[in-house]
């Protein structure tokens, strides 16, 4: 994972209760407990959410097409609707100014321009009123500007602040013959409540008209459209989600296939093969796939073989070479026993260097032997119940010679009870032996320390020395066949050059480890952690790699852990 | 190579899938425009008639004062006061910026009023200072509408007086109305044609079954509080001119505590006190007082917030149907009868349907005309062909002979047609130039005079009891002319009073007979002022306008029948001969007349 784990979506977090009052504790408690229990429910969901977002093409696919066509057709409905209110408002003004000049040539029919005019004025009134019938479609409100003591007349409940300012102070300003609309607020007396309006008003010598039509109609028909155009847009948006939903689904699908056969592959099925149906793109990747999946297997096969055919070559040779060998080694004995006779010291000189060479070769031959049967597969465990105490003396007892003539001491660190393991004696002692000897040989003179630990599940063996050490990165090459520490030294001295790689197959036949640490002029420290029971998986080690008080500020160590 | 040439068919449906989406969507986005365009043909759909319209419902105009302006002169200051007085929003809120101090003036929602007939002008008296002014107004009063809404006439020239002082922003302001006034507000005749309006309440006859309408006058201020304004109306009582005749069910102090409208079912709260009342006769009142509002479909009463259900199972909520019963009209089980003089002179039954005359009474034809039958339909009542005597038939049924009620005591009187009302009592007037009397004649006893006539000075024409008992339509010569006047008839036992006559409209310059059509509406025959031929009229009782019934020629109408439900029947002098009239379709105002039936006066017997 590259990105970090999502940020649940935190609900506010419940105000601390306040500390006095039971009640209040009380009555917070069950409200905390269910904001944290919904906290929880939400954050679980947006991480389920999240991964799914993450995890699925289709999911991605079908959001982001709901969120841009919801973005799309909120956007394409507010310009419908302006367009729709436009053009209603439009028609309705046109009509109104229609009814607002059949009025004015209404009242000065009636009015005409007498003096006394309070009374016709408001029969004029009320009969531009009626005119608009009993549905109540306008309001009217006439002024007769000679008036002193009269504001006006206006019809219904219809109050006088219903007219703005703005649109009288307009018709004062303008002459005789001026026309002018605008919007407002129609407020009423008694408890009818107050709606939006259209105001259109008309100036004539002496009279101003206003005519108040209320939008209620106009509004209940944009409510209807606008919800009509909410409700097909929310069908339009889920009807796109769904069709790319199903689009994606037919692409989606196939490589979902192709992803389960390509992990199937890596798992190592290499028999695994996509189905090929029809004869589109999606097709000719399962067929490149197949193709590739065949190609694979092939190669895979053809280097199995190959190294088969090695390993086999090699336990073949050792074979061969054992028999001719042991025939040289009789005869090479017999040089060996009667070297004293020969006359020049240097054919006994010879004969002593055939005999040590041949000892060396065949040890050679058996540890390439032995981990040819590792390579093999065939190396078998012959588990049995031991104390490691008892191996480490017995081991360190054979090397105890050794270490006298290279002038090093052995230290032995083991617990007072046993420490038993279920573990094969011979591979354990060849383990042991091989680290001891190298110890040795590596320890220039300075004293080795063997430590013994157990624990529930693990026993643990380290080997100490203190002598040149490892440099960095030979922590690993040390288990590397034929790795010598310094390649100038002779052959003679030192091993096979395979013993600490057979050290490790060994280790990891037991499921245990094998481990190096070590630092230039530090010393080095091997450590064989096995597990108690045979098989059981190791999951810790009794002892650290690292001895304590030991490693700069950098330890180098390799973790090689079995069956890796 | 195999694959690039395998179906291509199936990969171009794959590669279109997407585009086709777009493509669908953009072929239905089209298809919906075109749906969008308006229709040009189509059935055709028929529409009911929209709701009914009453004149309660139709629009009306409020005049919007003027707040006082800087530096007005105490002139200017009472013409305004004047013209603001006409406004009734927000509780006279404007006219009360007029007084110097705005809330010892308290007309309420129903104020009484003095009606002028014209705004007067305010002249300044002598004697005004920088400080006190005095504006005095002259004017003639029409008359005065009392806070229970009831108009009296009486014609008087006034003068008031306004004191004016200067507030603390030296601007003039009115400290003192008119003593002459008190509370009562000036208004003129437009001003309170425009804010008032006529509406009958209605309470119960001293049958206690019928119901009688009483007109008053409401400020109709705002549309929405009518309702709440009509039932507080109906519980405060009748008007004064009806006091002491009818009777109301709400007991004393019943208030309403409010009136809520929810769709159209409306919601009467009456207070604690209704409960002493019965429920019965409470929701037929207000049944019948709230049905001209066509907003109110339904109603559910309810006392101190609980429901009332009324005793005989009707639900909670009330529809104007339920009380029919109740009607100012009456109840009619069996249709209505209708009585004429034969051609013979025989007193006869009309048919409804065929027109046609069969005599009932054939004894002595010829001796009695201008007939009326009792509700039971045994007696009938009668003039001799002059006038003079009122006759009676005891018994129609059995071909009675008619015999004299009553003679004339004056050479020149002579009685109204007589009538009878609903509990078989007989009324007439003996009448002679510049006198009056009435009699009743309760069933089974003898003639008596009533106690007291409010119209013994005046020559009566014609005098009809409305079906509700109480209310009284007669003709009578007042200021030299035939006119209609309604009054009604209080008191019991032997004291009567049957006066408080008030003119009903001043349109007809002559009115010659009239009858009750229904309970608002009398068929009148008169002659407008600029005709010369008399003609039937419907003569609505609240004061609304009069129009005229039916087309064609009539001859010579003399008498006229009419009851509710059905035809106006006429009779008429010819040249010839007299003939019964009535509308070819009756239910249409203006249908024609038909002439065809020989006979003469016409009547209904309920």
């Amino acid at each position: 994972m590259t990105q970090p784990a999502p940020a649940a979506p935190v609900a506010p977090p419940a105000a601390a209760p306040a500390p006095a009052g039971r009640v209040r504790r009380v009555v917070w408690w069950p409200v905390r407990r269910w904001l944290g229990r919904g906290q929880r429910i939400a954050r679980r969901v947006a991480s389920a959410a999240y991964a799914r977002w993450r995890r699925s093409i289709q999911v991605r696919v079908v959001t982001s097409t709901l969120f841009i066509s919801a973005i799309v057709v909120a956007i394409l409905g507010f310009f419908l609707m302006q367009q729709i209110t436009t053009a209603l408002m439009d028609g309705k003004t046109k009509a109104a100014l229609a009814q607002l000049d059949e009025g004015l040539g209404s009242l000065q029919r009636d009015v005409g321009v007498s003096n006394d005019s309070g009374d016709r004025l408001r029969s004029a009134a009320n009969g531009l009123k009626s005119r608009s019938g009993p549905s109540g479609l306008y309001e009217v409100y006439v002024r007769d500007t000679t008036q002193v003591y009269i504001d006006g007349y206006a019809t219904n409940e219809l109050r006088a602040q219903s007219v703005p300012q703005r649109l009288r102070d307009e018709l004062r300003s303008g002459t005789t013959g001026t026309r002018a609309y605008t919007y407002g607020k129609l407020s009423y007396t008694g408890h009818r409540p107050s709606e939006r309006g259209l105001i259109v008003a008309g100036k004539t010598s002496h009279y101003e008209v206003y005519y108040l039509f209320a939008l209620s109609q106009e509004q209940h028909t944009l409510t209807i459209v606008s919800r009509s155009l909410a409700g097909v847009g929310i069908v339009l948006v889920l009807l796109l989600a769904a069709i790319a939903s199903l689009v994606t689904r037919q692409v989606v699908i196939p490589v979902r296939l192709a992803a389960q056969g390509a992990q199937r592959l890596a798992a190592g099925r290499l028999e695994e093969r996509m189905r090929v149906r029809g004869e589109d793109d999606l097709a000719r990747l399962a067929r490149s796939f197949n193709d590739m999946a065949a190609n694979l297997q092939e190669k895979i096969r053809e280097l199995e073989d190959l190294s088969q055919v090695q390993r086999q070559f090699v336990s073949d040779v050792s074979h061969e070479l054992r028999t001719p060998l042991t025939t040289i080694r009789i005869a090479a004995d017999m040089l060996y026993e009667h070297r004293d006779t020969f006359d020049d010291p240097a054919v006994g000189r010879s004969a002593e260097l055939l005999q040590s060479q041949l000892e060396r070769f065949e040890s050679l031959l058996a540890d390439l032997l032995e981990i040819s049967r590792h390579d093999a597969g065939a190396a078998t465990l012959d588990a049995e119940s031991l104390d490691m105490r008892d191996l480490v003396l017995r081991t360190v007892g054979d090397v105890q010679g050794l270490a006298e003539r290279k002038g090093s001491k052995v230290v032995l660190q083991l617990p007072g009870e046993p420490c038993m393991a279920e573990v094969d004696r011979r591979r354990v002692e060849r383990i042991l032996r091989n680290l001891l000897v190298n110890a040795v040989e590596h320890g220039e003179g300075e004293d080795i320390v063997v430590s013994v630990a157990a624990d529930r599940d693990a026993v643990a063996v380290t080997v100490r020395d203190h002598g040149v050490g490892l440099k960095p990165g030979e922590g690993q090459m040390v288990f590397d066949r034929f790795w010598r520490a310094d390649p100038a030294r002779a052959r003679t001295t030192g091993g096979t050059g395979l013993g600490l790689s057979i050290s490790k197959e060994d280790a990891q036949l037991h499921g245990g480890w094998l481990q190096a640490w070590g630092e230039p002029s530090q010393g080095s420290q091997f450590r064989l952690s096995l597990p108690r029971t045979a098989g059981a998986e190791l999951r810790g080690s009794p002892l650290p790699l690292v001895p304590p008080g030991a490693g700069g500020s950098r330890p180098l160590f390799a973790e090689l852990e079995a069956g890796d | 190579m195999r694959r690039c040439l395998e179906s291509p068919a199936r990969r171009w449906g794959s590669a279109l899938r997407g585009p086709a989406a777009v493509v669908t969507a953009a072929a239905l986005t089209l298809g919906a425009s075109g749906c969008a365009a308006m229709p040009g043909g189509g059935r055709v759909t028929s529409v009911k008639a929209q709701e009914r319209s009453e004149q309660a419902d139709e629009s009306y105009v409020r005049l919007i004062p003027v707040a006082p302006r800087d530096n007005w002169s105490p002139q200017d200051i009472v013409s305004g006061f004047l013209a603001a007085s006409a406004s009734f929003d927000d509780d006279h809120r404007v006219a009360k910026e007029y007084l110097a101090n705005p809330n010892g003036w308290r007309p309420g929602p129903r104020p009484s009023i003095a009606v002028f007939a014209d705004r007067p002008n305010p002249t300044l008296t002598p004697g005004t200072n920088d400080d006190q002014a005095t504006i005095s107004l002259e004017g003639i009063q029409l008359g005065i509408i009392t806070p229970d809404g009831q108009y009296t006439a009486f014609q008087k020239k006034v003068r008031v007086d306004y004191q004016l002082t200067r507030n603390a922003q030296h601007q003039w302001r009115i400290s003192a109305l008119p003593d002459a006034l008190g509370q009562t507000m000036l208004l003129n005749k437009s001003d309170v044609e425009q804010v008032f309006r006529t509406f009958n309440l209605y309470y119960f006859a001293p049958d206690k079954q019928t119901l009688v309408p009483n007109g008053v006058f409401l400020p109709l201020v705002n549309r929405e509080d009518l309702p709440k304004r009509l039932v507080q109306a109906v519980i405060s009582g009748p008007t004064s001119w009806l006091r002491g005749a009818v009777w109301s069910a709400f007991p004393r102090g019943t208030k309403l505590n409010g009136l809520s409208l929810d769709k159209d079912v409306a919601t009467v709260d009456l207070s604690k006190e209704a409960a002493n009342g019965d429920v019965n006769q409470m929701s037929a009142q207000l049944a019948w007082s709230l049905g001209p509002l066509s907003e109110i479909k339904q109603w559910r009463l309810r006392i101190e917030g609980r429901g009332v259900v009324t005793p005989d199972g009707k639900s909670d909520v009330q529809t104007f149907g339920d009380w029919q019963a109740n009607s100012p009209d009456g109840i009619t089980v069996d249709g209505h009868r209708a009585y004429t003089i034969g051609a013979a002179g025989h007193l006869s039954t009309l048919g409804l349907n065929n027109f046609i005359p069969m005599p009932v009474v054939t004894n002595a034809p010829g001796r009695m005309i201008r007939p009326a039958v009792s509700p039971a339909q045994h007696e009938a009542a009668g003039l001799s062909p002059d006038g003079k005597q009122l006759l009676l038939i005891d018994d129609i049924t059995t071909n009675g002979v008619p015999h004299v009620l009553r003679t004339a005591k004056d050479p020149e009187g002579r009685f109204t047609p007589p009538c009878w009302d609903r509990q078989g009592t007989l009324w007439t007037v003996e009448t002679s130039p510049g006198k009056s009397m009435l009699w009743k004649r309760e069933p089974g006893k003898p003639l008596k005079p009533v106690w007291h006539w409010g119209l013994d000075g005046r020559e009566i024409y014609a005098l009809q009891v409305a079906r509700d008992g109480v209310r009284v339509a007669v003709v009578a010569k007042i200021d030299g002319r035939k006119q209609v006047q309604l009054g009604r008839i209080a008191g019991s036992g032997d004291r009567i009073d049957a006066g408080s006559f008030v003119p009903v409209s001043s349109e007809l310059a002559e009115t010659d007979d009239l009858s009750w059509r229904d309970y608002n509406t009398l068929a009148v025959l008169g002659r407008k002022t600029l005709d010369t031929q008399v003609l039937p009229y419907l003569m609505p009782v609240d004061g609304s306008a009069v129009t005229s019934l039916g087309v064609g020629s009539l001859g010579e109408p003399v008498s006229i029948a009419a009851v509710s439900g059905g035809p106006v029947l006429i009779g008429t002098k010819g040249s010839s001969q007299r003939l019964v009239c009535h509308q070819s379709a009756f239910r249409d105002r203006d249908s024609e007349w038909a002439c065809s039936v020989a006979g003469s006066d016409p009547t209904y017997a309920f």
